[in-house]
């Protein structure tokens, strides 16, 4: 429960740091940053998702928003979860923003702003 | 691989329940209050309480209607807005209001209330300005002195938290059905677990439905992008699409004779035969742009978009009308927020509903009495307790044992403040927090189990003041409500009564432990006497 003596390395990377502070199990950092990789990664993801969900579901426009919406939280609540089953911090955030730019790009595609 | 997939979740579920919930023990208690808040708002208004309910309801809506606009066109007739409001099963009183003045720069300027009674047809004395349970139900997800826009946002996290920490809850929990059963009565932290496990595991669907659907209803502040997506004008756009009565019209200021209320009426019964209208409102009235909204209760139908018919105010023509037929998907979204709301239930399923709440409420107060219990036991003799710690410890006391208090306070200001106070209602929210505060203070200084013994105590004092109060300044009191069968204030004093003897029961165990002669204390409070904390 207790955060363990670090060992002091000097670094300048902020992101090396990081990532020796989880090593060394400093506490207070790796909850930090695995509640911002859940909360803010699952945020975008959740949101360009379900935007695009809202545009391929074969319903009549308004049926095919409100069934995405109300499936928003059912995704976001699941990529939170996931988000801390996941060991690296890296692998989350590379999966996140892959998969949000995919979703991005398909609704810009459908939506003509290209 | 299985083994860190489980540590992870538990490591999660810790912290995401950690970190939040003594917001969620907030809006866990005022939601379970809020479930019977026309009841609250009932008993804060001591002139409603001679009213006995009416045994034709429905069919006397139609004259209540016209005697309604008749009164307001001869009382009101420059105001910007009139409402009728219909006594339901739940609100006995019929309410002829309209808008007061609109001050400079302000979009609404307040109703000015007329109550009256259905039976006999007089006017009731001017009631008191209170918020009743208004006030819990704004707490609830509005929470208070902070804009409401931010206090949204984080009360959408905390539940979230909520969400998630629900969903491991269960992850982690690998003998979900036989701790169902389990018990293990004074045993320290072990005996806390047990009890967050009952109380968690016996309204499971409750709490993720409950955490779901609230979700829900603020969902189109937490995700707009669906439908900013498909609508060019975003939710406004979908809004406009689902519901056809959502018309805008602009205000005229050329006058012009509002139409025969009668011809309204007849629309509106051939329309809905055997409709149970709960609201006829009047916008612009005696204007060009007059409009006429009617709306109908849902019953007990598992749907809350109310039926709405829009009229036009001058020639009393049907401009809208809402759609009978749902799709299924309109179906499944509204649903969702009905079941939230809970506007359906009928008095069991209320009772139902709250005590699930109250079970929300023990869950949680039990998995923060316990993260502090665990820490304490595995710390060593001579070793000093983390800032950390103390922390949690004193959030604890004055959460669980404050917010109890605070809401005693709030009826108890209710009945002993002078009614020509000026902001009466605002009066009574600062006595709630003014008592939250006072237990926050007398936390910091400390939150040994003599204070929690002491609070105990304080809050039974608190709890059966509140009907005493009640007896002493009011006409009724718990004896007159059984007899005269007025059950909603019946109950109202009854659960403050079972809360004060729960509380007492409390304060009884804290005394027995405090007086036990051996220093390693692996404390019991039972958690019964959680159950107390919530109720209040």
């Amino acid at each position: 429960m207790y955060a363990q003596p670090v060992n002091k390395v000097p670094t300048r990377n902020p992101l090396l740091k990081l990532k020796m502070a989880c090593k060394a199990n400093v506490y207070a950092l790796c909850v930090v940053a695995r509640f911002s990789a859940a909360i803010v990664g699952g945020y975008i993801f959740t949101a360009v998702f379900t935007s695009l969900l809202s545009l391929i579901l074969p319903l009549k426009k308004s049926d095919a928003v409100l069934l995405s919406i109300s499936l928003t939280i059912l995704v976001y609540s699941c990529v939170f979860i996931w988000a801390f089953a996941v060991k690296s911090l890296k692998t989350i955030w590379i999966t996140i923003l892959l998969t949000s730019s995919a979703c991005g790009l398909s609704i810009a595609l459908l939506k003509g702003w290209l | 691989m299985k083994e860190s997939f489980f540590r992870s979740m538990t490591w999660m579920h810790t912290w995401v329940g950690l970190l939040v919930c003594w917001l969620l023990y907030l809006i866990f208690f005022a939601g379970t209050i809020s479930f019977f808040r026309d009841e609250v708002t009932l008993w804060n208004q001591p002139a409603l309480h001679s009213i006995q309910a009416p045994q034709e309801r429905i069919a006397q809506q139609r004259e209540q209607i016209i005697a309604g606009v008749d009164y307001l066109k001869a009382t009101a007739p420059e105001s910007g807005r009139w409402g009728i409001y219909l006594p339901t099963e739940r609100e006995p009183q019929l309410n002829y209001a309209y808008e007061k003045p609109r001050p400079e720069g302000k979009r609404f300027g307040g109703w000015q209330d007329h109550y009256i009674n259905p039976t006999t047809g007089d006017s009731l004395q001017q009631p008191r300005e209170t918020k009743g349970g208004n006030f819990f139900y704004r707490l609830h997800f509005d929470l208070h002195y902070i804009d409401v826009r931010t206090a949204r946002w984080i009360v959408c996290f905390a539940s979230l938290f909520m969400l998630v920490a629900l969903i491991s809850g269960v992850v982690i929990h690998k003998r979900i059905f036989k701790d169902m059963f389990s018990f293990r009565k004074n045993k320290g932290s072990r005996s806390w677990l047990d009890g967050h496990n009952v109380s968690s595991v016996l309204a499971l669907p409750f709490h993720i439905m409950i955490t779901y659907t609230g979700l829900i209803t603020l969902i189109f502040m937490l995700f707009p992008y669906p439908a900013m997506t498909a609508y060019d004008d975003g939710v406004r756009g979908l809004f406009n699409d689902v519901t056809p009565t959502n018309v805008r019209t602009k205000s005229s200021d050329v006058a012009a004779p509002l139409t025969p209320i009668d011809s309204v009426l007849d629309q509106i019964y051939t329309n809905w035969p055997n409709a149970d209208l709960t609201r006829f409102s009047i916008k612009d009235p005696n204007k060009t742009s007059a409009t006429i909204t009617v709306r109908a209760s849902t019953g007990t139908l598992v749907r809350d978009q109310t039926p709405t018919m829009l009229f036009n105010g001058v020639d009393g023509s049907l401009i809208a009308k809402s759609v009978d037929e749902y799709s299924s998907t309109e179906v499944f979204y509204d649903s969702l927020t009905a079941l939230h709301t809970g506007r359906l239930a009928n008095p069991l399923l209320r009772w139902l509903y709250f005590l699930c709440g109250i079970a929300g409420c023990i869950m949680i107060a039990t998995g923060c009495i316990m993260w502090a219990k665990r820490i304490r036991e595995r710390m060593k003799k001579d070793q000093k307790a983390s800032f950390g710690l103390k922390l949690v410890e004193g959030l604890n006391l004055a959460t669980l044992m404050g917010l109890p208090l605070a809401t005693c306070a709030f009826f108890i200001a209710n009945r002993l403040l002078p009614l020509s106070l000026t902001q009466r209602a605002d009066k009574e929210i600062l006595a709630f927090f003014i008592a939250w505060l006072a237990v926050a203070l007398f936390s910091l200084f400390k939150r040994a189990k003599m204070q929690w013994y002491l609070l105990a105590w304080v809050n039974a004092v608190a709890c059966i003041s509140v009907p005493l109060i009640n007896a002493l300044t009011t006409k009724g009191n718990i004896v007159s409500y059984l007899l005269n069968s007025q059950w909603a204030l019946f109950s109202f004093d009854l659960v403050c009564l079972v809360c004060a003897l729960l509380f007492a029961l409390q304060a009884k165990k804290l005394r027995t432990q405090l007086h036990t002669p051996t220093p390693t204390t692996r404390s019991n409070h039972v958690t019964k006497n959680s159950l107390v904390e919530q109720k209040a």
